[in-house]
C-alpha cells in the first residue's frame, strides 16, 4: 500500500511539473499548448537517450529541458506574427509530428516498442525496496525548486509584462515592451520545464514507449491548470493532486465495475476531464483560487515601510 | 505513375475540403477554431455506420441519416457549450472545443472500443480510363463532395441565408442593426457544418477503416488547408485543401505514407512564416 501511495505521489508530481509549464504558458501568457503530451514525449525520448548513451541522467534532464525550450520557442516564434490560435494548431500538429517519429523512427526510438533499460538517477544510493521514496523526495524537491523559481519569476518585471501582453498586447507594446520576445521567452520557459517533467518520466517508469503520450496527457492538464485557476501555482498544486488522484483512483473502479472493460473506463474518464473543462470555462473560469495581483494598495503600503500593513496586503494577494 | 498519384490526391483533397469549408464558416462567423472538427467527423462516421452495419440500412439513407442527426448534435452542443462562451475570448472557445473534442470521440470510443469498423458497402470494381485506376468509392467522393460544395456556393452567394451569414461573418454590430438575427444564423451555420462533416465522415470511413482517431487523423490536415486558404474563406478552403491532398499524396512517393500530417504541418510553418494571411486571405496580421 506505502508503495501505491508513492507511486501516485510520483504521478502527482510530475503532473504539478506538467501543470506548472502549462500555468506558465496559457495561465500567464495566455499562449495555449495542444501539443503538451508531444512536447512531453520529446522530453522524455531526449532524457531516455541521453541516459542511455552513458552520459548520465543530469546530462538527460538538462538535454530534454534544452530540446524542449528550444523546440516550444521555435513554435512559438513561427506563429508570432499571428493570432493565438495560430500557436494552438502549431502545437498541436507538432505533438502529432512528434507520435509520429516516435512510432516511425525504430532505429531511434524503438518503435512502438519503445527504449527500454533506462538507467535512474541516484540508483544505488539507497536499497532498491527505499529506491522510489528516494525518486520521490528528488522529486519534491524539483517541483518545489520549480515552483519557487515561477513564484519569483511570477513577481518579476518580466512576469508582470508577460501578463501585460495576455491582457493587451498594443498596450504592452505602446509601453514599449518587446510582445514577440516576451512570448517566446516564456513559451520556451515552458518548454524547459515540459522536457523536465518528460525526463523525471522517463527515469521513473525506466522505459518509454509512444503509447504512453496519448491526449490524455494533454487534457489533465489543462483540467489541472483550469481547475486550479488560471495564472495561480499554488491552485494548480490542489488542482494537478486532485485531477491525478482522480484518475489514478479510478483504476480501482475497474475491480468494482466489472460490465466495463479498460477501454470503456479510460473513455468515461476522458469524458468527464472534457465536461469538467467545459464546465469550469463555463461556470466558473476563474479556477478555485485566484491569480497573483499586484495592487495599488499593496504598493503604498511598501513604500511607508509599515511592516503590519504590508503583511497585511501581502497575505490579501496570496489569498 | 504520377497521373495516378495526383489523382489520388484530388480525391483525398476533396475529403479534406468538406470538414475544412465547415471549419472555415464557423471561424468566419465565430471567431474562433473549431478543434471538435475532428471528433464530429468521427461522430459522423459513427452516427452512419450505426444505421449501416447495425440497422441494415443501405449506405445513402445511412449518411443522410448521420448529416441529421450530426447537425442536430452540434446544434445542441452549439447551445450548450459555445453559446453561454460567445462572448468570451478566442482562447476561451478553443479549449472549450478541445473539451467537446474530447467528449465526442470517447463516447464513439465508449460504445464501440478501439477496433476498426467498415462499412458494408457494395464492392464495385475499379475501372481504367486512359490508364488510370478509378475506384468506385472515388467517383462517389469526387461526387458528394462536389455537390456538398456546390450546395455550400449556393447557399452563401445566392439565398437571403447565406447573405445573411456573410454579413454576420463581415460585421457582426452592423448586421445586427440591419436586424439580422445573430443566433439564428449561427444555429444554420452549424447544422450546415453538421451536413458537411457527416458527409465526410461517411468518405472518409469508406476510404479507411472507422476508428476513434479517424477525425483526430484528419484535424492537423483540415486546419492546414482553411489555414491555407485564409481562414474565413470557403473557397480558398477547398482550394487548401486540394493542393494539401495532392501534396500529401505525392510526398508518400519520396517519405513514408505514415508521414503525411507532417507534410501538413510542415506547409503550415512555411507558409505562416511566409504569408501568414494564407493563399487567398486578407492581411489580418498583428501589429
Amino acid at each position: 500500500m506505502t508503495a501505491y501511495l508513492v507511486t501516485i505521489l510520483i504521478l502527482v508530481c510530475i503532473a504539478i511539473i506538467l501543470g506548472l509549464a502549462l500555468n506558465l504558458q496559457w495561465g500567464l501568457c495566455g499562449m495555449v499548448n495542444f501539443g503538451m503530451a508531444g512536447f512531453f514525449a520529446l522530453g522524455a525520448y531526449a532524457a531516455a537517450l541521453v541516459a542511455l548513451s552513458g552520459a548520465g541522467t543530469l546530462a538527460g534532464i538538462v538535454v530534454a529541458a534544452l530540446i524542449c525550450a528550444a523546440t516550444c520557442g521555435a513554435t512559438a516564434l513561427v506563429s508570432l506574427r499571428l493570432s493565438d490560435e495560430y500557436l494552438a494548431i502549431l502545437t498541436l500538429g507538432f505533438g502529432e509530428v512528434i507520435r509520429l517519429v516516435t512510432l516511425s523512427e525504430s532505429w531511434l526510438t524503438g518503435g512502438s516498442l519503445g527504449l527500454p533499460g533506462i538507467p535512474r538517477p541516484l540508483w544505488g544510493w539507497v536499497s532498491e525496496q527505499n529506491y522510489e521514496l528516494l525518486f520521490l523526495a528528488l522529486l519534491v524537491v524539483v517541483v518545489l525548486a520549480l515552483f519557487l523559481v515561477l513564484e519569483v519569476l511570477i513577481r518579476s518585471p518580466f512576469g508582470r509584462a508577460v501578463r501585460a501582453v495576455r491582457e493587451d498586447d498594443t498596450v504592452a507594446s505602446t509601453l514599449g515592451k518587446n510582445v514577440t520576445m516576451l512570448r517566446v521567452k516564456a513559451f520556451a520557459v515552458g518548454g524547459a520545464i515540459i522536457g523536465i517533467a518528460g525526463a523525471f518520466h522517463a527515469y521513473y517508469l525506466t522505459y518509454v514507449d509512444p503509447s504512453q503520450f496519448s491526449a490524455i496527457i494533454t487534457a489533465y492538464t489543462f483540467m489541472a491548470v483550469i481547475a486550479g485557476g488560471r495564472g495561480s501555482n499554488k491552485g494548480l498544486l490542489f488542482g494537478a493532486a486532485t485531477i491525478m488522484c482522480l484518475i489514478e483512483g479510478s483504476r480501482f473502479l475497474k475491480d468494482i465495475v466489472q460490465v466495463l472493460d479498460a477501454t470503456q473506463l479510460a473513455s468515461i474518464r476522458l469524458i468527464l476531464i472534457g465536461l469538467g473543462l467545459i464546465l469550469f470555462l463555463i461556470y466558473r473560469p476563474q479556477g478555485f483560487l485566484l491569480e497573483y495581483r499586484l495592487r495599488s494598495s499593496s504598493l503604498l503600503a511598501r513604500s511607508s515601510l509599515n511592516g503590519a500593513t504590508r503583511m497585511h496586503d501581502f497575505k490579501q494577494e496570496a489569498s | 505513375m504520377i497521373a495516378q498519384v495526383v489523382l489520388n490526391g484530388f480525391i483525398t483533397g476533396m475529403i479534406i475540403a468538406l470538414p475544412a469549408i465547415a471549419l472555415t464558416l464557423t471561424y468566419g462567423i465565430l471567431k474562433f477554431p473549431n478543434f471538435a472538427i475532428g471528433a464530429m467527423l468521427t461522430a459522423g462516421a459513427y452516427l452512419a455506420f450505426i444505421c449501416n452495419s447495425i440497422l441494415q440500412l443501405p449506405l445513402l439513407l445511412s449518411a443522410a441519416i448521420a448529416a441529421v442527426g450530426l447537425a442536430a448534435t452540434v446544434v445542441i452542443v452549439d447551445r450548450l457549450v459555445f453559446s453561454p462562451l460567445r462572448e468570451r475570448t478566442t482562447i476561451t472557445l478553443l479549449v472549450a472545443s478541445m473539451g467537446v473534442s474530447f467528449v465526442l470521440e470517447n463516447m464513439a470510443r465508449f460504445a464501440f472500443g478501439n477496433s476498426a469498423r467498415s462499412f458494408e458497402a457494395p464492392i464495385v470494381r475499379s475501372m481504367h480510363i486512359m490508364g488510370l485506376r478509378i475506384n468506385f468509392e472515388q467517383i462517389v467522393t469526387a461526387a458528394t463532395a462536389l455537390a456538398g460544395m456546390l450546395a455550400v456556393y449556393v447557399i452563401l452567394r445566392h439565398t437571403p441565408l447565406g447573405r445573411a451569414m456573410r454579413a454576420v461573418a463581415d460585421n457582426p454590430a452592423l448586421a445586427a442593426v440591419r436586424g439580422i438575427d445573430r443566433e439564428r444564423i449561427v444555429r444554420w451555420m452549424w447544422v450546415i457544418v453538421g451536413v458537411l462533416t457527416a458527409a465526410a465522415g461517411v468518405l472518409a470511413g469508406l476510404d479507411r477503416a472507422i476508428d476513434p482517431l479517424l477525425g483526430w487523423n484528419y484535424v492537423v490536415t483540415v486546419f492546414a488547408a482553411a489555414i491555407l486558404g485564409g481562414l474565413g474563406n470557403p473557397l480558398g478552403a477547398v482550394l487548401g485543401a486540394l493542393t494539401l491532398g495532392v501534396v500529401e499524396e505525392t510526398s508518400t512517393l519520396v517519405i513514408p505514407p505514415n508521414y503525411r500530417q507532417v507534410v501538413s504541418f510542415f506547409a503550415i510553418a512555411i507558409l505562416l512564416l511566409l504569408r501568414p494571411q494564407g493563399l487567398l486571405g486578407t492581411v489580418r496580421v498583428k501589429k
